[in-house]
């Protein structure tokens, strides 16, 4: 809808109050994360609470470095997640250009079922993944979650990938051909760079659900020393007195990084979301 | 799409002399070999867990040691006269129909409003959909916070302004449920609004202008163009939230920690979860994952049923 409702209109104070009320209800929760973070213990209980910290510190941040392994979590998490991108784009860019260019018996029931795996929520297959990992010697290992990621991961980016390469036109590799391009320079030198915008954003989710994941780490992983940063600040929290400054810092610092990416991405999700780009 | 699928004939002796060495292979061989890798993880991942999840759940077998008995259906047996596990069914049961329907009313909602042109739609887009991308335990400790009984933001606000006389026990027995609604809710309708959105930016003007010209209202005009119109899209929204949410584990249990009114949100996932890894009955939990899948497929099939008679009238 196009109608441009003038701002002191009916309708369009309608509008601007249903705007604010919902920026209210998405924002606060992370202005209040903020606000908490860094006030100091005594103001976090203070009677009236204050929006704006009257007294900035960042103790709450110091106290995290130094008391708990948060950057140690922080470390795992990051290398967890940045390999599960590479592995799942390394799997599923050749998969998907195979799933969209070539043509073989079976394309099409095996990109539709590819899909349905989509549908298997973890809880339903946990119990046996764990099984299979620990047979494979692979539990309490990050090599066994990267691998549990790229699975997780691999239909929707296969998915998504396979919608990307369709939108470039079959034709440009066909000159690349007729310029004398092999079929593999073709690939690497016109359909990839063509392709890179859905590669990062393909990237971006996964990185995004792999930063996120809760129960593979938490199943999967019992060494403190290998915890991912859900798990870890899930058990700050579990501590007998629950340090509301210091889990408010690390609840924003988990989110950094999601944030960083997001900017990039948040324009495609809106396009992308029929490309299965969403889960959760 | 035919055209899209069709195989490049190299146009030239010489790119077919350049290919001969590089591409050797048939069309067919490397496209299955291209495929291959990221098939065999799902085989092995996905689909093989599915297939022993189901062989397991009839055994008694232990979740870390190797010991265990055939038993039969002995564990959906036991499932089913498991009072616990029919209480966890109806917790998850309302948990997801709760938090579906306030979903797609607030979803719904948010995309109407985002897709009327007013300053600073970008931004506010982005703001919505961003509790959807952080990790559920920043979601639930955030919310913890503001509900915290004795120095939560909400029951101050709710005291001072005279809603409540007295502090609301938002992790107790009585709230419990709420509050992991309202967690959800807030985490999740981001998701029914980008898909609603997407959908709304490709209904064609002419519609609303047409029926504008006939003198439709505002309401009138959401009613009859544009709600027909987000069927399709809605149609998919539910399935893949009434999936997610029946199934969602982390939400729920993270809500538990450190609160004593537990089993107030022990929905079915939940208590899969206990089973195996608190009682260590990998058998029984099986069997109570694929009771989870049955149930799920046999609401698929109804709604999907129900569906195309909604269709053909």
């Amino acid at each position: 809808m196009s109608r441009s409702p003038g701002f002191f209109s009916p309708a369009g104070q309608l509008v601007a109050i249903c705007a604010l009320a919902l920026l209210f209800f998405s924002a606060f929760p992370f202005v209040w994360m903020g606000s908490t973070a860094f006030k100091d213990s005594r103001e976090i209980f203070a009677t009236p609470p204050s929006l704006w910290p009257n007294s900035f510190t960042l103790a709450h941040v110091q106290r995290l470095f130094s008391e708990t392994k948060f950057l140690t979590y922080f470390r795992n998490s990051l290398t967890v997640s940045l390999s599960a991108v590479a592995v799942t784009l390394l799997l599923s860019t050749p998969a998907a250009y195979s799933l969209t260019r070539l043509r073989f018996r079976g394309r099409e029931q095996i990109a539709a079922t590819v899909l349905f795996a989509y549908m298997f929520a973890p809880i339903m297959i946990i119990i046996p993944f764990y099984v299979v990992m620990r047979y494979l010697g692979l539990s309490n290992t990050h090599v066994g979650l990267v691998i549990a990621y790229t699975a997780f991961c691999l239909p929707f980016s296969l998915w998504m990938l396979r919608s990307f390469l369709q939108s470039i036109p079959i034709e440009i590799e066909e000159a690349a051909l007729t310029d004398g391009a092999t079929r593999f320079q073709a690939v690497i030198y016109v359909v990839l760079p063509l392709a890179i915008p859905g590669v990062v954003a393909t990237g971006i989710l996964t990185f995004i659900l792999a930063w996120n994941d809760y129960i593979f780490a938490r199943i999967l992983l019992s060494r403190d020393e290998l915890k991912t940063l859900p798990v870890g600040i899930a058990d700050l929290y579990n501590a007998s007195v629950v340090d509301w400054g210091m889990i408010m810092a690390a609840g924003l610092l988990v989110i950094a990084p999601v944030l960083g990416v997001f900017v990039f991405i948040q324009r495609y999700m809106v396009a992308g979301w029929g490309a299965g780009g969403v889960k959760g | 799409m035919a055209d899209r699928g069709r195989t490049i004939e190299a146009p030239s002796t010489r790119a077919a002399r350049a290919e001969s060495g590089t591409w050797r292979l048939p069309e067919p061989v490397t496209g299955v070999l291209l495929l291959l890798p990221a098939l065999l993880l799902l085989l092995l991942l996905t689909l093989y867990p599915v297939l022993y999840g189901a062989w397991i759940s009839l055994f008694n077998k232990h979740s870390f040691f190797p010991e265990q008995s055939f038993v039969g259906v002995a564990n959906y047996a036991a499932i089913l006269s498991d009072v616990e596990f029919w209480a966890s069914v109806r917790r998850g049961a309302v948990y997801s129909l709760t938090t579906i329907a306030l979903q797609i009313v607030l979803g719904v909602g948010a995309a109407v409003l985002l897709n009327e042109r007013f300053p600073g739609t970008n931004i506010l887009r982005a703001i919505v959909i961003f509790p959807y991308v952080v990790p559920t335990v920043v979601a639930v400790i955030v919310w913890k916070w503001l509900l915290d009984s004795q120095f939560g933001l909400v029951n101050y606000v709710l005291q001072s302004t005279g809603v409540a006389d007295h502090p609301i026990s938002w992790m107790g027995r009585d709230w419990i449920m709420t509050s992991l609604i309202l967690v959800s809710v807030w985490q999740f309708f981001p998701f029914v609004m980008i898909g609603v959105l997407a959908r709304l930016q490709t209904i064609p003007l002419e519609l609303y202008e047409a029926a504008t010209v006939d003198g439709a209202s505002a309401l009138q005009r959401f009613w009859h163009v544009t709600l027909p119109q987000l069927k399709s899209v809605l149609f998919v929204i539910v399935l893949l939230r009434s999936i997610w949410m029946f199934t969602k584990f982390d939400t729920p249990w993270l809500m538990i920690q450190g609160g004593g009114a537990e089993t107030y949100i022990r929905t079915l996932p939940v208590y899969t979860y206990l089973r195996t890894f608190a009682y260590y009955e990998a058998g029984l939990g099986s069997a109570m994952a694929v009771a989870m899948f049955m149930m799920l497929a046999a609401a698929t099939a109804v709604y999907f049923r129900l569906w195309r008679r909604d269709e053909s009238l």
